[in-house]
């Protein structure tokens, strides 16, 4: 355009913009000193960011052991490492359940699976944003042996009863994993209450890491069977693969700069105070709902979302037209399509895919107003008539 | 009106596949008028400049601002190789003039019969 408006960046769900200052430093210190790593050097002058990002982790998802934080390259990696790893135990064909709100992290390796017929799938529906706790005891069957959901819905925003579903899991003796891709870092997590048998996490999402980090909470290590082998570092006489923790799902070099971000991302997140994070985004989620509402022609797919996530659509235009405009014209990054969360857009929108605002703490008031603002713009300039949505 | 070159490409979710291209001027209210001649038109002139998206069912679409040296181009993958010439000629044939269609349209007929022969069989 000739007049370039200010970024407005509002992709956060996929990878969060801008990160703490923080963040950097961590970053630009890692690259100042050689790298240090526990076994891996004679050096003791750097930090143990592994160390200290497992300790900023475990203290924010209050977690009891610190070592049984996990470290991959992100939350779909965690996420095969675990399927993988708990299948690797069953000696027959199981049953395993996810959602329907699930993202391609989680469905493409369990459809993966039952094409090999190594587990039998079911796929629990959702009604109102959410996964009903009554719908997945309904789909248990006497082979359930696993069931892996989401946390918080990608495109629709809602944070799911992990609770209740957990509770009846276990009732049954079900192994439970949790997607919180889209939650660490948004609401308070605790998961010496929270009924899961491992946590999943991203880094660069809303803990402000930076891509190529993530990891995982497990409460029992042994229920899952190592699926990488390599060098940790320690006890390196042995020619199999240590068992204990964290090198048990650990080998080759970690991720230096990117656990020194994550550490940095994590604590800047406990300084500001969860509560407060997470209340500064309900209100500002709740204040482009309220606006965008005042436009009877826009569909807005949850009006309640717990996640500051707004997925909408303008009949007359293609949700890429949409995300087109708001780039071209108002310099509003947001994203469009399905999310990688098929699923959900077939019970949505019939799978044409929407339109999805994300925001972080580092979004302001003044961008909530341009981006309403710029959204009814758009909606009374196009024609509901043309295509509806 | 030239295409100078791509400056960014992404495979769709709908399997379409996206180019951005550079364009050496930018581009008007006219050459998506023009553009009707091939397909249809969706106009939202009260944004920005004015909005445009070309359809050519089974082909391509090109959206963009008026105003903009960028357009985004959006071919069906299956029978790209067979129609991104002609984006490249529609561009390239305009005139702010009155345009001479005539050997646009012989071209346009020929990648038609070749199209539906890839994607029908007929």
């Amino acid at each position: 355009m000739v007049n370039t408006p200010p970024l407005i960046y509002l992709n956060n769900a996929a990878t969060s913009w801008p990160k703490p200052p923080e963040v950097r430093t961590a970053v630009t210190e890692f690259l100042d000193i050689p790298a240090f790593g526990s076994g891996r050097t004679t050096g003791t002058q750097g930090e143990d960011y592994v160390t200290k990002a497992r300790g900023a982790l475990s203290s924010l998802l209050a977690a009891d052991l610190p070592e049984h934080v996990v470290f991959t390259q992100n939350a779909t990696d965690s996420l095969n490492h675990l399927i993988q790893g708990f299948l690797a135990g069953e000696k027959e064909r199981c049953h395993v359940l996810t959602t329907a709100l699930d993202h391609n992290s989680v469905l493409r390796p369990l459809h993966e699976y039952e094409r090999q017929h190594r587990i039998g799938l079911g796929v629990i529906p959702f009604e109102n944003c959410s996964v009903r706790p009554e719908a997945v005891e309904a789909a248990i069957r006497p082979d359930t042996r696993l069931m892996v959901m989401t946390h918080g819905s990608n495109v629709l925003g809602s944070v799911q009863d992990i609770q209740g579903i957990g509770n009846i899991l276990h009732d049954h003796g079900i192994y439970f994993i949790v997607d919180g891709a889209q939650t660490a870092g948004h609401i308070p997590i605790n998961l010496r209450d929270l009924p899961v048998d491992a946590f999943v996490f991203t880094g660069h999402k809303a803990l402000f890491g930076i891509p190529g980090t993530g990891g995982f909470y497990i409460r029992d290590p042994e229920a899952i069977a190592p699926v990488r082998f390599g060098g940790t570092g320690t006890d390196s006489f042995s020619l199999l693969h240590p068992r204990g923790m964290p090198e048990r799902f650990e080998a080759g070099t970690p991720n230096y700069p990117g656990l020194a971000a994550l550490a940095a991302g994590v604590n800047y997140i406990i300084g500001v105070g969860i509560d407060t994070i997470a209340a500064k985004a309900e209100r500002q989620t709740a204040f482009i709902l309220h606006e965008l509402k005042k436009n009877p022609d826009v569909i807005i797919y949850n009006e309640h979302p717990r996640l500051p996530i707004v997925a909408f659509n303008i009949p007359g235009l293609e949700s890429d037209d949409v995300g087109f405009i708001l780039a071209r014209a108002y310099g509003i990054i947001a994203r469009t399509g399905l999310h990688c969360a098929p699923l959900v857009h077939k019970e949505i929108d019939g799978g044409k895919g929407c339109v999805r605002l994300s925001l972080s703490w580092f979004t302001t008031d003044k961008e909530c107003r341009i981006v309403a603002e710029a959204v009814r713009e758009i909606a009374q300039n196009a024609d509901p008539a043309v295509s509806p949505s | 009106m030239r295409i100078l070159r791509s400056v960014r490409h992404k495979v769709c979710a709908d399997g379409s596949f996206m180019k951005e291209f550079l364009l050496d001027a930018p581009v008007t209210t006219g050459f998506f008028s023009y553009l009707r001649h091939f397909g249809s038109v969706e106009a939202l002139p009260g944004l920005g400049e004015g909005f445009y998206k070309f359809e050519k069912p089974e082909w391509f679409s090109i959206k963009g601002f008026a105003g903009d040296t960028t357009v985004e181009v959006r071919f069906r993958k299956e029978v790209m190789d067979l129609t991104v010439d002609f984006v490249y000629l529609l561009f390239a044939s305009y005139r702010e003039e009155t345009p001479d269609l005539s050997v646009l349209k012989l071209r346009e007929r020929a990648i038609s019969e070749r199209v539906r022969k890839h994607l029908h069989g007929t």
